[in-house]
């Protein structure tokens, strides 16, 4: 058996070995992905999926279209000279040295926190994914837009290595065709050399009955930059479990995360940041807005380990429940092993402000709009760190078109 | 920095007054467990059939239960087998009916721990304070017992209660923690030996403090006392507990429960001074305080509020808990919590909001010092039914060296949408810039220290009724003694 397809089959075997998590493993306790079960084997086709227009338009930026978790080269648009790759062509045609090289791309790191089976079920049958090599000092001067179209399970695998002193910017999105019962389960690793820069959005908009499992795994060496915006507006059931290691000193990670939900929409979102060197710095903001019997689920964990002196970490999340139905569980927790550390974190949850809304009826403002406008202004805060307008405006749209009233509010806001 | 590696160094020497031996014969049980160990166990005390039952129930079911391993700590498990569940001074009958009855040995014992058990000394005005003091297995002593049942209120040995007042303690008994709560509390009801019994009649306000002492003593035995407060309609009534060990190598395990009945308009106010023997500087020896405290807000308006300084044991594993059922209940957690060398504390709190308008606050200060680690966990949860329920969290944790931790674990789940709460938690050392600034005024660099830690624990202490507050003060004191070098 060659190298690549024994790292596969380790894969597969491990995948056997852990099953999928139940609600009896701590870190699935309010996520029950029993139901996923069924849902797991992709079957990858060329489906007759016409997606002109689909997705963000008038994006300025190199496109990469994978559809039911296949590369879709007609449809994309990479820019030259630098490595875009396609995960499944990178495996058919490596031989010899490569190979090994390329099976990197599918071990599992049995240690890294936070492993499923989901994860290991990823390596062992991922039909694709984008391969992304940015040389040193190379800048990608437009952002690179993945567009995930999708009607059938499907499983991704991406990969994204920036080099020294090299900046990106990686858009991915998640869509669906129709509202097929089905489940993508993607990975995305990370790894940014000393100095390097990204900033990666992750857009969830899949149809109503689609699950979503998603892992978002970073390694950051010295005085490198991450910077993440995860939004969460589509699909049934969608997890994310986003593992960020300040390997080298002077590292830096900003997360941010905005779930705007309604109906019957459940959304878990696992965080953990390991503070592994001194002078980093973490910050974190997720807010969530939900609605109707929908289920919020925020687990945001930090750990500073023993030589991570001067760690600098912050964490904030706020929740507003619009429905007396809805439910929302959030955990910050630290674990903390240095004395010279500056660590906060703070969780609220509750409803807007009774001053605020008072304030906008007096300025004749109906009751309905000036809640809608300050639901808005509370998610809005999360997606201000976002640099791409064009980007930020869709999701806006999007996101608040969900609420109640936006009708209104998009008179309103004059867009 | 030189001064937290000399506070570190002064802690580890940190002295604990509380270890010495009390010399005297004792009626202690052969080490083991098992149904005749509880029906001995129930003989010794004179039971009624219901009460043997119960136990027993409650030890058929423990022996199908496993012991907990998902809090942060790291400990050899105890082996059931090895400890003895019974150990009384002789002559041990449930509680002497006079202090002259008392053997002096153990007056003289409760006495250099500083606890008054002489009502005269109390009749000079200084203090007002009933107490009831437990010795290992047995309660030896109750002060105040006549003043107390003129005003209605019963507190005596819950041994004493079960014959003289066996409608209460049956009707309230594993009502707030059921037999098969958790492993602890389970073994707890199977063997349980003393502990204090209150019941405040409806609309009286309790006319002194109330106040348990337990002492563990006798080698290889295990503390297994049992708590019960009966807060009636209207009435009020201030609790206090503290509890120390003889200094020995091996490690003794108390494994109590606290169970705490609020009816409505009624108000407890239970404070805990724990100061269990935490082992020596090398992690040898202390108690595992293994301990399921809850109460239950049963009544509209009532409150409850638990403060405890936790300093003493080995490994602590504790969470005073609040279950807000009755409209407008309130229910408060004030924790201030000191380890120190190998201690490890895994504490928190609950609190279950069920009744509309709940409200609770939850204030926890951890302290870690030398190779400690220690944990805050709690639980926040507002329930379908729970409107306008309230909560405010905030746990901050000081360090002092760097090889001691100190985690968060808040969980909280909300499912009514107009509950409110707000949580933080903070993490740091002592500013340098803080010590500098002190320094500058002319403090030394001890009393700079002390300041800044009675500074970041005045929120907790300031609940403390006032001898508890000075005794704890006391307690921090020893803690950072001579800081600077």
């Amino acid at each position: 058996m060659s190298v690549l397809a024994q790292t596969r089959q380790d894969a597969l075997n491990l995948f056997e070995k852990l099953g999928l998590p139940t609600q009896r493993d701590e870190d699935w306790k309010y996520t029950d992905a029993s139901r996923l079960k069924d849902l797991l084997q992709p079957t990858p086709t060329d489906a007759n999926i016409h997606i002109k227009d689909m997705g963000i338009t008038g994006l300025d930026a190199y496109r990469m279209v994978f559809i039911n978790g296949l590369f879709a080269e007609a449809e994309s648009n990479l820019p030259e000279g630098v490595s875009i790759l396609s995960l499944a062509e990178l495996e058919k045609n490596s031989v010899g040295e490569d190979a090994e090289g390329i099976a990197k791309l599918f071990t599992v790191d049995t240690q890294a926190p936070l492993l499923n089976g989901f994860n290991a079920f990823n390596a062992a049958k991922a039909s694709d994914g984008a391969v992304i090599i940015l040389a040193d000092n190379a800048i990608l001067t437009k952002p690179l837009y993945i567009l995930h179209i999708s009607n059938q399970s499907n499983v991704v695998r991406h990969s994204f290595m920036i080099g020294k002193h090299a900046e990106a910017q990686v858009i991915e999105h998640f869509i669906s065709t129709d509202d097929t019962k089905a489940l993508s389960n993607t990975c995305s690793f990370v790894a940014l050399k000393a100095e390097a820069r990204l900033e990666h959005t992750r857009i969830q908009q899949e149809g109503s009955k689609q699950s979503h499992v998603a892992r978002v795994q970073v390694k950051q060496c010295k005085g490198s930059s991450y910077q993440f915006h995860g939004v969460e507006i589509g699909g049934i059931l969608s997890r994310t479990d986003l593992v960020v290691n300040l390997h080298g000193e002077g590292a830096s990670c900003d997360l941010n995360g905005l779930f705007v939900l309604g109906g019957r929409q459940h959304v878990d979102h696992h965080t953990r940041i390991d503070h592994k060197a001194p002078h980093c710095t973490s910050r974190e903001l997720y807010r969530t807005v939900l609605d109707g019997r929908s289920h919020g689920v925020f687990n945001g964990k930090v750990m500073v380990h023993e030589d991570a002196i001067k760690t600098d970490s912050n964490m904030s999340n706020g929740n507003i429940l619009l429905s007396k139905h809805a439910e929302i569980d959030t955990k910050p927790e630290l674990e903390i092993y240095n004395d010279d550390v500056k660590c906060a974190h703070g969780a609220t949850i509750g409803q807007l402000d009774d001053k605020q809304l008072f304030y906008l009826r007096s300025r004749g403002i109906s009751a309905e709009t000036a809640q809608e406008l300050l639901t808005f202004a509370f998610a809005d805060e999360v997606l201000v760190a976002m640099s791409n307008q064009t980007v930020r405006s869709y999701v806006e749209k999007a996101a608040f078109a969900k609420l109640p009233h936006s009708d209104d509010l998009e008179e309103m806001l004059g867009s | 920095m030189a001064t937290n590696e000399e506070i570190q160094k002064d802690l580890e020497k940190r002295e604990y007054d509380a270890g010495f031996i009390t010399d005297i014969e004792s009626d202690t049980l052969p080490p083991g467990l098992n149904e005749d160990t509880i029906r001995h166990i129930s003989a010794k005390k004179d039971e009624p059939q219901w009460l043997l039952d119960w136990r027993l129930e409650a030890y058929r079911h423990w022996l199908t239960m496993e012991e907990p391993t998902w809090a942060a700590v790291d400990y050899t498990p105890t082996d059931y087998q090895s400890i003895s569940y019974y150990s009384a001074p002789k002559p041990a009958d449930s509680g002497p009916d006079s202090l002259d009855e008392v053997d002096p040995k153990l007056l003289e014992t409760y006495e250099k721990l500083g606890i008054p058990l002489r009502e005269q000394e109390f009749l000079a005005g200084v203090k007002n304070i009933a107490v009831d003091a437990v010795f290992d297995s047995v309660s030896v002593a109750t002060t105040f017992k006549g003043k107390l049942k003129d005003a209605g209120v019963i507190f005596c040995p819950i041994s004493e209660a079960v014959h003289e007042y066996p409608e209460l303690v049956k009707q309230y008994l594993g009502t707030v923690v059921p037999q098969g709560d958790n492993f602890f509390a389970a073994l707890n009801s199977a063997v349980f030996t003393d502990g204090s019994f209150v019941y405040i009649p409806k609309g009286v306000r309790c006319p002194m403090e109330l106040s348990t002492y337990f002492r563990i003593n006798a080698l290889n035995t295990g503390q297994f006392e049992r708590t019960l407060i009966i807060a009636d309609e209207g009435s009020h009534v201030s609790y206090l507990e503290g509890c120390t060990a003889p200094m020995r190598d091996e490690n003794q395990l108390h494994a109590a429960v606290v169970e705490l009945v609020i009816l409505d308009d009624a108000e407890i106010k239970y404070a805990t001074v724990q100061n269990w023997y935490p082992g020596d500087e090398n992690g040898v020896g202390g108690i595992y305080n293994f301990v399921t405290k809850r109460a239950e807000c049963r009544g509209v308006r009532s409150k409850v509020s638990w403060t405890q300084v936790e300093t003493g044991s080995a490994i602590t594993w504790k969470y005073p808990s609040c279950v807000l059922i009755g409209d407008d209940s309130v229910g408060k957690f004030f924790s201030v919590a000191v380890t120190t060398n190998c201690q490890q504390a895994d504490t928190g709190t609950k609190m279950i909001h069920l009744g509309k308008n709940t409200k609770s606050t939850i204030i926890s200060k951890g302290i870690s010092a030398g190779k400690a680690q220690q944990s805050y966990r709690g639980l926040v949860r507002m329930g379908k039914n729970a409107e306008n329920a309230r909560n405010f969290t905030q746990c901050d944790s000081l360090l002092l060296g760097d090889k001691c931790g100190a985690h968060t674990f808040p969980y909280v789940e909300v499912k009514n949408a107009t509950a409110t709460l707000e949580h933080e938690a903070t993490t740091s050392k002592i500013g340098e810039d803080q010590l500098f600034y002190c320094q500058q005024r002319g403090l030394s660099e001890e009393d700079a220290v002390n300041m800044i830690v009675n500074g970041f624990c005045k929120d907790v202490f300031d609940e403390l009724p006032m001898e508890f507050a000075v005794e704890a003060n006391r307690l921090m004191e020893v803690s950072l003694e001579g800081s600077v070098g």
